[in-house]
């Protein structure tokens, strides 16, 4: 289990904030074994920050991360994988020298190296390249090198930075894929996005990070629990002034009428839309992720 | 294999790659061979003289060092037309005349009025002892050699240094602005990653050192000019090698921690001028040192470091040093290699993950 505790951090002043700027304003959250956490929050919300202590490549002013219930130190870390914000690969290098370079500086015999790397590149669909310098890579397939780095030693801890940004749909299901492997194995996987459809698809747990604090945090139902839901209602050719009395707003569009409520006795409802009209559609609706974000850090 | 090797053994593998590193090897390997032949091919001692109805004159006695070869001509006018065309560099005639073409050649001339003098004489009755001559310096037999030496050992031990110490520089910098360190010192610590990277590239530098002294060792021994060097020439060529590698480590380290400061490649000349400045200022040192190595600029200049890195091994090829001087200056320069390693690491540790704008050497140092 990791856990990450009252992070705060705050950066020397600079020309444009000469009272220097706090970054994290105590950030604290638990990713569990096999758990998907999917981290999100506004541009310079702070989350690569976050992700840099864990990673150890930032000292956080005060706070602290425990993994396994002692304090993460350097030989834990090394057995993270770690997939930074600003994609870093030496760019003369050989795909598949390089994977097996960072293999080995994480612990893997020469052998166990080379096996890991040829697996990865098969996966990832990086076969035919696996010879070329990264540099004559496009954009998106040298991300793919990226995360078989933080792949190739079988980390017992995932860390990435926007892993999906800048790939095509299908380089999302295969890295998507990848990641839900090493969660059914027990490796809890800590990622942050901005494309919340996936997070929400992907994600047992979502944190949202707002101004260097933490908002919410919890599972995508815990967090829609938060929301009231709302039970949307369409009704054809309705008798005038069906639903007065009823909390909640009716749109009418053409002949049909569409209300939306909550807080309501659903079934009284059914019945005075069937007693009004056609009903064509009665349901309770879900707050989407970007719905329950927008709310958050509003 | 622990870190800090897998880091060399990556840097000297990438390097060894290069076609740069294979044409650099192999230009100054033929450079030096070259050098090693150019005295004999310009082979400045060596005579021809012809005869006209005269007696060879006993020169070879009197220059030992010098060689000559006898031609004998018919008469005069075939003696005239070889001297114009070059054939040879000067004709007796009738025992009394000496043909040349324009002024005579200074220390032939010299040479063969002192010994037609001489048998001169000796044909008279009359014999001179010949002069004693006895060295009071040290081993004057070996000064020529032992400057020339001197004098590309200099050239040699700047242009490599200066080489390598701007690669570290360069690598440190591709690692820091691409934020491969990120993912690196999540796997090492930042002195393997600094120790990985300057051993490796130390070891390129001594893969050309070693090429270079072996090809001078090779060469100068085909070519004769070998016979010529003082003794204990394999000494010498260990302690080139232990003052190199001490000089690399305090360059390459002050290079480092300088080049960590700042993120992109074109801001590392900048940065390094300092480190640039010292490392010309050493080898003009240096190279001043070949002609005066027995001076006090030398001797004082063989103590402190990190001139002495360069100034020591050019005075110990250019005369005969004392040992325990060698010893307090080499236990001076280890001490300021490990004064730079202790500070140069710290500086290093400190910057190379906060990349953006360049970062000043003293608010890196004064940082907690
Ligand atoms: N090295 C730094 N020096 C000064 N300020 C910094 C530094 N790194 C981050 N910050 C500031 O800290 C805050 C958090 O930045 P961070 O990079 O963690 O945001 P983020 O959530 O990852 O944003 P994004 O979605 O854009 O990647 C920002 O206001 C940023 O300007
Ligand atoms: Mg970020």
């Amino acid at each position: 289990m990791l856990e990450i505790s009252d992070l705060r951090k705050s950066f020397a002043g600079g020309p444009d904030a000469p009272g220097g700027k706090v970054a994290l304003d105590g950030i604290s959250f638990t990713v569990r074994p096999g758990e998907m956490y999917g981290f999100v929050g506004a541009n310079g919300a702070g989350k690569t920050t976050t992700m840099r202590i864990v990673m150890g490549v930032l000292q956080a002013d005060s706070g602290e991360v425990r993994w396994q219930g002692r304090p993460l130190g350097y030989d834990d870390r090394r057995r993270f994988g770690y997939m930074p914000e600003e994609r870093g690969l030496y760019q003369k290098m050989k795909v598949i020298e390089q994977i097996e370079y960072f293999g080995r500086l994480q612990g893997l015999s020469a052998q166990a190296a080379k096996k890991s790397a040829t697996d990865l590149i098969e996966r990832l669909g990086l076969v035919e390249r696996r010879n070329d310098a990264v540099q004559a890579l496009s954009l998106g397939n040298q991300q793919r090198v990226q995360l078989a780095v933080a792949l190739v030693h079988d980390p017992a801890v995932l860390v990435l930075d926007e892993p999906f940004s800048g790939l095509d749909p299908i380089a999302v299901d295969t890295l998507a894929t990848a990641l839900q492997e090493r969660c059914r194995g027990g490796v809890p996987v800590i990622f942050s996005s901005h494309q919340l459809e996936l997070v929400e698809r992907l994600c047992d747990s979502v944190g949202i990070v707002s101004g260097g604090r933490m908002v919410a945090t919890g599972t995508v139902a815990d967090l829609r629990g938060a929301e009231s839901n709302t039970l949307r209602v369409v009704v054809r050719d309705p008798a005038h002034g069906w639903a007065d009395g009823l909390p909640g707003t009716v749109t009418v569009r053409g002949d049909r009428h569409i209300l939306q409520t909550a807080d309501v006795d659903d079934q009284e409802v059914l019945r005075r839309a069937m007693k009004a009209g056609h009903v064509e559609y009665f349901g309770v609706e879900q707050p989407t992720l970007t719905e329950i974000f927008k709310e958050a850090v509003a | 294999m622990n870190g800090l090797m897998l880091i060399a053994r990556r840097e000297i593998v990438t390097q060894v790659r290069t076609k740069g590193f294979v044409i650099g090897l192999l230009v100054t390997g033929l450079l030096v061979a070259a050098v090693s032949f150019l005295p004999t091919i310009m082979g400045g001692d060596s005579y021809t003289l012809g005869t006209v109805n005269s007696q060879q004159l006993p020169l070879q006695q009197a220059a030992p060092d010098t060689e000559f070869e006898w031609r004998t001509f018919p008469d005069e006018e075939a003696a005239k037309q070889a001297v114009l065309d070059g054939d040879v560099d000067a004709v007796l005639v009738d025992d009394a005349r000496v043909l040349t073409d324009g002024e005579i050649d200074s220390e032939l001339g010299v040479l063969m009025q002192s010994v037609n003098r001489e048998v001169r004489l000796g044909a008279a009755g009359v014999n001179i002892p010949p002069l004693q001559v006895q060295s009071v310096g040290a081993d004057a037999q070996y000064e020529g050699a032992r400057t020339g030496i001197a004098v590309v050992l200099v050239l040699v031990l700047f242009m490599l240094l200066m080489g390598q110490v701007t690669m570290v520089a360069m690598g440190v910098v591709e690692e820091k602005g691409s934020r491969i360190v990120e993912i690196l010192l999540s796997a090492v610590r930042p002195w393997q990653l600094l120790g990985g990277k300057i051993a490796g590239l130390g070891v390129v530098g001594l893969i050309n050192m070693v090429t270079i002294l072996a090809v001078g060792l090779l060469a100068t021994s085909a070519s004769g000019l070998s016979a010529d060097f003082p003794p204990g020439i394999a000494g010498l060529v260990a302690g080139v090698l232990v003052w190199f590698v001490l000089g690399y480590v305090f360059f390459a380290t002050l290079s480092a921690a300088l080049a960590s400061l700042v993120s992109r490649q074109e801001e590392v000349n900048t940065v390094l001028t300092p480190l640039t400045m010292t490392v010309m200022l050493t080898y003009f040192v240096s190279f001043y040192i070949t002609t005066d190595p027995t001076g006090t600029l030398a001797t004082v200049m063989s103590f402190v470091p990190p001139f002495s890195s360069m100034v020591m091994p050019v005075r110990m090829a250019a005369t005969e040093v004392p040992l325990w001087q060698v010893g307090v200056s080499m236990a001076a320069m280890l001490l300021a290699v490990a004064a730079v390693l202790a500070i140069g690491a710290k500086v290093y540790a400190r910057a190379v993950l906060r990349t953006g704008a360049r970062l000043k050497l003293t608010d890196v140092l004064r940082a907690k």
